[in-house]
């Protein structure tokens, strides 16, 4: 039997800024040579979404097993919910929801997967029945309750084991790509859904390929690469990140481009980022209005033509690309 | 009140596996060995049998022989449950990888006895046997409760070291087939078998399980019977050991 809660375990009614989840300098090796985690440190805080992005096999699946009690880290110090997992596990898994990435599903129908996970957690037979009905028409799976899980569509799929983690209380829910292969409007309605429980105090650790979602979702975010977490911030000051820059994309046609991107670059200096290749580039700018007049006046005296130019705004994707791409650059 | 882990575990053991396909594998398997070998090799007399007509020989051999239908149930719940996620999702909930395995071992445990009582019914109301008394009866279950374990605990080994479901069924298959037919739920041990072949009749720990099953059936167990049944303790103590270790180490990751 474990201890009961010590002063460190985080009570249901902390604060908000009460961190929930803390890694630090967190490694992880299969074979002692490569690590699937490399030194990761975060905080998540009470009832924030907070976002794992990476590629495959950058590691986030690794960081949900190890928080979820799955694995045991070669190193370093983790703590959810004020408890060790490696020591207090159970008492960490009373208090989490898990959607894995892949499927998970009893060998019954949709309304008995959900009752029997009702049973799992302990709910009364009537609270039981009141939240399955409940999850079934908010995740519109009532016309599907009597079709076996295995036998609906990926997306209805996804859709049940959302809804079944919904069928218990909990502090933190970890959802591991939960999106894949829902269509729009699901889509949304589930992010809504969640975005609803985070309201009432629940806390999102959640990984994704998709930027926008991620967007649409966070509070903040983890880029993760190679077991190694490149940056972490608010979605607003990750966006922030080149000092408020924004985004010159530029496609010409000419004789030389690349002289053209090389005479542009030595023009504007180093305070603006330009990558070029081939006939396209991208710059970065915090002075939009120079770096335009500078480009048009080059291209006049070069003879170059100006077949595509857009200025946007630094989108999260940005963000994730560039840091992902400096890391390969450096590589 | 609250109902403890393990229970709601086997509860939701026996929702998921009491279907159609998965009865007629453990009661209706059995049974139809009963009735066919039963009524089938009746006519041949009960030379070997020490006595007892055929039926009376096979009933207590069919029940023996839901110690091996139960064990192979827990093996296919822990390989069912490690192929469709549940295992990694049930790990990751209020449940610890010790109480996982003992929920999976006590609902096939319940299948092997209920599996038992039913083959006992069958072969009271449609071929006739004696019904038992109630000590035998105990001493019986009692045995079946022990190889169900040891089945188990095998099954359990099995599944946790072997990674590809194919590999899983025809180990699966070949073991019910050698260790059904290499031991005494169907015949006696004749000496007119192959050296090899009565060894592996010797060492099979359903001849063990089937001897003292029939020594209480036909009020015959003998010491040998009860030797018997403390090696096969033995074994299943090993066998838990083995099983633990291995399930305890084995990778439930998704992905």
């Amino acid at each position: 039997m474990s201890a009961p809660p010590g002063p460190d375990v985080i009570p249901l009614a902390s604060g908000p800024a009460t961190p929930v989840i803390v890694a630090n300098d967190l490694r992880y090796t299969y074979d002692r040579r490569h690590y699937a985690l490399d030194g990761v440190s975060f905080r998540v805080h009470r009832g924030e979404v907070f976002g794992l992005l990476g590629r495959n096999g950058a590691g986030k699946s690794t960081l949900i097993k190890a928080m979820t009690t799955l694995i045991r880290p070669t190193s370093g110090t983790l703590t959810v919910l004020g408890f060790d997992p490696a020591r207090d596990g159970a008492r960490i898994r009373e208090r989490i929801g898990v959607v894995q990435q892949g499927e998970s599903f009893d060998f019954t129908t949709v309304q008995g997967n959900l009752d029997i996970y009702g049973v799992l957690w302990g709910l009364p037979k009537p609270e039981r029945v009141r939240r399955r009905e409940l999850l079934l028409e908010r995740f519109g799976l009532g016309e599907v309750r009597r079709k076996r899980a295995f036998d609906l569509s990926g997306g209805q799929k996804r859709r049940v084991q959302v809804a079944r983690e919904f069928m218990h209380d909990m502090d933190v829910l970890f959802l591991d790509e939960p999106t894949v292969g829902l269509d729009v409007i699901m889509r949304r309605t589930l992010l809504d859904s969640v975005r609803d429980e985070v309201r009432r105090g629940l806390t999102v650790v959640f990984t994704t390929h998709n930027l926008e979602e991620a967007d649409y979702l966070c509070d903040r975010v983890a880029v993760i690469d190679e077991g190694k977490i490149l940056m972490q911030d608010t979605l607003e000051n990750l966006k922030r990140l080149y000092g408020g820059k924004k985004t010159v994309d530029l496609t010409v046609a000419g004789a030389d481009p690349a002289a053209f991107y090389r005479r542009l670059g030595e023009r504007l200096g180093p305070r603006v980022s330009l990558t070029a290749q081939g006939t396209t580039a991208v710059l970065l700018t915090d002075d939009t209005k120079t770096a335009l007049s500078e480009i048009a006046e080059l291209a006049r005296s070069l003879g170059v033509q100006l077949e595509w130019l857009n200025v946007r705004t630094n989108t999260l994707e940005d963000v994730f690309l560039r840091s992902v791409g400096h890391r390969e650059d450096r590589g | 009140m609250k109902v403890p882990n393990i229970l709601r575990l086997v509860y939701r053991n026996i929702l998921v596996n009491v279907d159609p396909g998965s009865m007629m594998i453990l009661v209706g398997l059995p049974g139809l060995y009963l009735i066919f070998f039963g009524y089938g090799f009746q006519a041949l007399g009960s030379g070997g049998t020490g006595g007892a007509s055929y039926l009376a020989y096979l009933t207590p051999g069919i029940m023996a022989f839901q110690s091996v239908m139960a064990g192979t149930t827990g093996g296919s719940m822990l390989w069912a449950d490690r192929r469709w996620g549940m295992l990694s999702q049930l790990l990751m909930g209020p449940y610890t990888r010790l109480q996982y395995l003992l929920g999976i071992m006590l609902t096939s445990l319940l299948f092997g006895l209920v599996g038992a009582l039913v083959m006992l019914g069958i072969a009271i109301a449609l071929l006739s046997v004696v019904p038992v008394g109630l000590g035998p009866l105990a001493v019986m279950l009692g045995t079946i409760t022990l190889g169900s374990i040891f089945f188990g605990a095998l099954m359990l080994l099995l599944s946790a070291l072997v990674k590809s479901n194919t590999a899983y069924n025809s180990i699966q298959i070949m073991l019910i087939f050698v260790v059904n037919f290499a031991s005494t739920v169907f015949y006696p041990l004749s000496r007119g078998l192959p050296l090899p072949l009565q060894v592996l009749f010797r060492i099979n720990p359903l001849t063990y399980i089937a001897d003292a099953v029939r020594g209480a059936y036909l009020g015959n167990f003998t010491a040998t019977d009860g030797l018997q049944l403390v090696v096969l303790a033995v074994e299943t103590v090993v066998a838990l050991f083995l099983a633990t270790r291995a399930y305890l180490r084995s990778d439930v990751s998704f992905e």
